[in-house]
């Protein structure tokens, strides 16, 4: 198999950065009421990660390993995130103010979410080419949104459900995040070792 | 030495280069709005419970720059939300007309009898589906609360089966309308003193009051004795209409039933 896809299902799938790595659990948890709102996480998410490892790429390559600079790879990365994360929330604020409404607090919110930083410090740690790094962004958003998508489904089916009084909220949510880890599991070995 | 030139130089030229970026996007992706629709955001109780007619309190703030919503278009906030709203948009503060909710039935569990024991959800709505309920009287409250639970002020209390509206709570925001499967309450304005007819039942006579101990029995006195011609019978239901209606209370002394009742809002 083509080793861009191999990577693209891995990011999907088998290592999925919300369900294996336990990365970006805020909006995870915080985003999934509705699946509208869900769905545009998602995609704001997948965007910013695409374009983070399009831009990571270049400046890891060429200035952190290029001139030897190693210990600056965090400052740099939180540096393209932060600054990737504003262009796309003032573009969301002019083209779809409803959307800018609905995603509210958890669109600057990104800029913190540690599936970003992850993917930033993965590319250089797995020697990715350009086209594999993009690939690998774009295969962790969707591997995210494809997540909040089944959370944010299973939680509005949950409102008609009857459960326990205790577990209301965030308890139920994280006992379904558990079992939806444990599900994804199911998928190791579908392409070998990734 | 070296590398102090060479970390602080790239670092510094990546964050000029993302500064460069931001301050164009900054200036390409602005987005024009009114400061004075955050300012009236901000006034608004933002309940966003849509009795105004706009979906959410942004959307009426947004009317009211606009000019498409008068200033006393928010009936929840009351006097003070409107004065500062003509502050915000520099006009004559007006008078807020706020409308009630009142019920048209004054029957409590008592005074109602039933036509059947009633097993099923506990929600009017529910018991109007199944052959009309269980109270014998077809028009009146059945007495299950949706109007409570649907009121989003609180304003409604259940007093032995009778909806009991609070009138500094209600708002007239009209969701306890909607909810009534009898669709027995009403939006109206009020004056300090009212008499309405707290009855909807179209029987007459001797059936209206079989069902119902308060019922409206058509019986025409309060008709004949109103001096302002305010009230009327009309499909055996005496109606005072609140225009002409001087207050004078004859109405209700004459009313054999109670059915007319005397209304004091402050």
């Amino acid at each position: 198999m083509p080793k861009i896809i191999l990577i693209l299902l891995g990011a999907v799938l088998v290592n999925n950065f919300v369900l294996r790595y336990f990365l970006g659990i805020c909006p995870f948890l915080g985003v999934t009421g509705r699946v509208e709102s869900a769905t545009a996480m998602g995609f704001a998410t997948t965007f910013v990660m695409t374009l983070t490892a399009a831009i990571v790429w270049p400046v890891n390559h060429f200035i952190i390993q290029g001139l030897n600079l190693p210990f600056l790879e965090y400052v740099s990365d939180i540096l393209i995130i932060a600054s990737l994360v504003q262009l796309i929330e003032m573009f969301v604020r002019k083209t779809s103010p409803a959307l800018y409404r609905a995603l509210g607090i958890y669109l600057p919110l990104i800029t913190t979410n540690c599936s970003i930083l992850f993917l930033a410090l993965f590319i250089p740690l797995r020697n990715y080419g350009f086209l594999e790094s993009v690939v690998f962004g774009f295969g962790a958003g969707l591997g995210f949104t494809l997540v909040m998508l089944i959370m944010s489904g299973i939680r509005e089916e949950l409102d008609f459900a009857d459960v326990p009084k205790s577990l209301r909220g965030a308890p139920i949510t994280l006992i379904i995040a558990g079992l939806l880890a444990l599900a994804f599991m199911g998928f190791t070995g579908l392409i070998g070792t990734a | 030495m070296n590398l102090i030139i060479l970390a602080t130089l790239s670092m510094g030229g990546l964050a000029a280069f993302f500064a460069f970026m931001l301050s164009v996007a900054h200036s390409k992706l602005k987005v024009e709005e009114d400061p004075r629709v955050e300012k009236i955001l901000d006034a608004l109780p933002g309940a966003n419970c849509g009795a105004c007619g706009f979906a959410s309190c942004h959307a009426l703030a947004e009317a009211i720059v606009k000019g498409e919503a008068d200033v006393n278009a928010c009936m929840v906030g009351g006097s003070e939300t409107v004065k500062q709203i003509s502050k915000i948009m520099g006009v004559e503060s007006k008078a807020v007309t706020r409308k009630l909710a009142f019920v048209l039935c004054g029957a409590t569990a008592n005074d109602r009898s039933k036509k059947a024991i009633y097993q099923g959800v506990e929600t009017c709505r529910a018991a109007n589906l199944l052959m009309g309920g269980d109270t014998a009287c077809q028009y009146g409250c059945l007495g299950f609360g949706d109007c409570e639970k649907a009121c989003p002020f609180k304003a409604i209390k259940m007093i032995d089966g009778l909806p009991h509206i609070d009138p500094s709570r209600c708002t007239g925001c009209g969701k306890c309308v909607q909810v009534c499967p009898r669709q027995i309450i009403i939006l109206e304005y009020f004056e300090d003193l009212n008499y309405r007819v707290k009855c909807s039942s179209l029987d007459r006579g001797k059936k209206a009051r079989e069902v119902c101990k308060k019922a409206c029995i058509a019986c025409g006195r309060c008709a004949k004795s109103c001096p302002f011609e305010a009230c009327w019978v009309d499909n055996n239901l005496a109606h005072i209409d609140p225009q002409n209606c001087q207050q004078c209370g004859v109405c209700f002394l004459v009313c054999p039933t109670g059915a007319i009742v005397e209304v004091q809002n402050k």
